[in-house]
């Protein structure tokens, strides 16, 4: 159900970003912060969602918050001569790891759960017959 | 517990949309930075070429500046300088002519005296005469047979008034006394009630004004030497 929301909208953000009009280049380093907050901000909320503890307030602050801070930072640091902007890169990817790996540990875990359930069932079944057989032959 | 996930659902597929949207508005971006990189770079360096350029141009044009209003200040002297020396070249000329060094020519008129035979010749003193009267009537430029009046002038008799020096040099009648000035002031100063002229002419002696519009008399040969003067 998720995944489908994720896919449509992706695909109907591209088809929209490649007809949006060209920004200016000045800008596109600020964008680029905004888009790392953003993607923590969706890993992050995929990570909650399967932790089942997301909650919508908390979500939609994250995201814009973040990515309006990151921006904010950015600015601050090109006034300052200070490169601001790599610590922020530094904690929303390292962020984004932390998501990723709680994703990637519930679905092997999943996968893993599914894996054990059939071999289980197998022998289940592979015991039944052998003692059907054997009951047969008796 | 299903209307949360729903809302759920939707505001992750409206997050995911925003970041596409933006991701790839910001792919294109840096696409087309590999050239406009390049051109920010050339931009930039163009531009503190441009600088460069600029304080030099400035730097230049004060040193032309500067120059030329040297320049200006050398024409203003030379142009005083050529004023200067035109001036006094005028002086210098006019001095010339009131000294009787130079050539002059103007409107004047001519006095020709030649004595009667047989009787007392015309004298230095009557020439003193002639010459003081047409230089209270205003006389520019006089000469005795070519030999010009200046102020160093001598007009003497010699043995007795057998001869006249003029300048230091002898002449002989008839003299022909050339006069600048005024001619009826000059006439009028020689001729009438008292006249020298007239009065030599009724002595017997022949005296003719003529009146010339254009007469030349020649500069003073002779040097004006000073000793005593310091």
């Amino acid at each position: 159900m998720i995944f489908i929301a994720i896919l449509i909208g992706c695909i109907l953000g591209a088809i929209l970003g490649l007809n949006a009009p060209m920004i200016s280049y000045t800008y596109s380093s600020y964008l680029a912060i905004a888009i790392i907050a953003a993607l923590d901000s969706v890993f992050g909320g995929i990570a909650s969602v399967i932790k089942k503890n997301f909650d919508l307030k908390i979500f939609i602050s994250g995201f814009f918050g973040n990515a309006i801070l990151a921006i904010l930072l950015t600015i601050l640091g090109q006034k300052l001569n200070v490169d601001i902007y790599l610590a922020a890169i530094v904690v929303f990817v390292w962020r984004m790891f932390m998501n990723l790996g709680t994703i990637r540990r519930y679905y092997v875990e999943k996968w893993s759960d599914m894996i054990k359930e059939k071999t289980s069932k197998k022998d289940v079944k592979e015991k039944n017959k052998t003692e059907e057989k054997q009951q047969e032959n008796s | 517990m299903k209307k949360g996930k729903i809302a759920m659902t939707i505001t992750i597929g409206i997050a995911c949309f925003a970041l596409v949207t933006v991701m790839t508005m910001q792919f294109k971006v840096v696409n087309e930075t590999d050239i406009m990189e390049i051109e920010n770079m050339q931009e930039a360096e163009l531009k503190t070429e441009l600088a460069n350029w600029k304080s030099r141009y400035e730097e230049i044009d004060a040193q032309y500046q500067e120059v030329t209003q040297r320049i200006e200040e050398y024409k203003n002297d030379e142009e005083s300088n050529n004023e200067a020396s035109r001036l006094v070249q005028e002086e210098l000329e006019q001095t010339n002519t009131l000294l009787g060094l130079t050539d002059v020519h103007g409107e004047g008129i001519v006095i020709t005296l030649k004595s009667k035979e047989n009787a007392s010749a015309i004298s230095a003193d009557d020439l003193l005469i002639i010459v003081n009267a047409l230089k209270f009537a205003g006389a520019e430029a006089i000469s005795i047979n070519d030999e010009r009046i200046i102020n160093t002038t001598d007009i003497v008799n010699i043995l007795d008034g057998s001869f006249v020096k003029i300048n230091g040099q002898r002449i002989l009648e008839p003299y022909v006394i050339k006069v600048i000035g005024n001619q009826s002031h000059m006439e009028s100063a020689v001729t009438g009630n008292g006249g020298k002229v007239e009065e030599l002419q009724t002595l017997g002696h022949t005296a003719t004004i003529e009146k010339d519009n254009d007469i030349t008399i020649g500069k003073y040969n002779g040097e004006i030497e000073t000793k005593y003067i310091e």
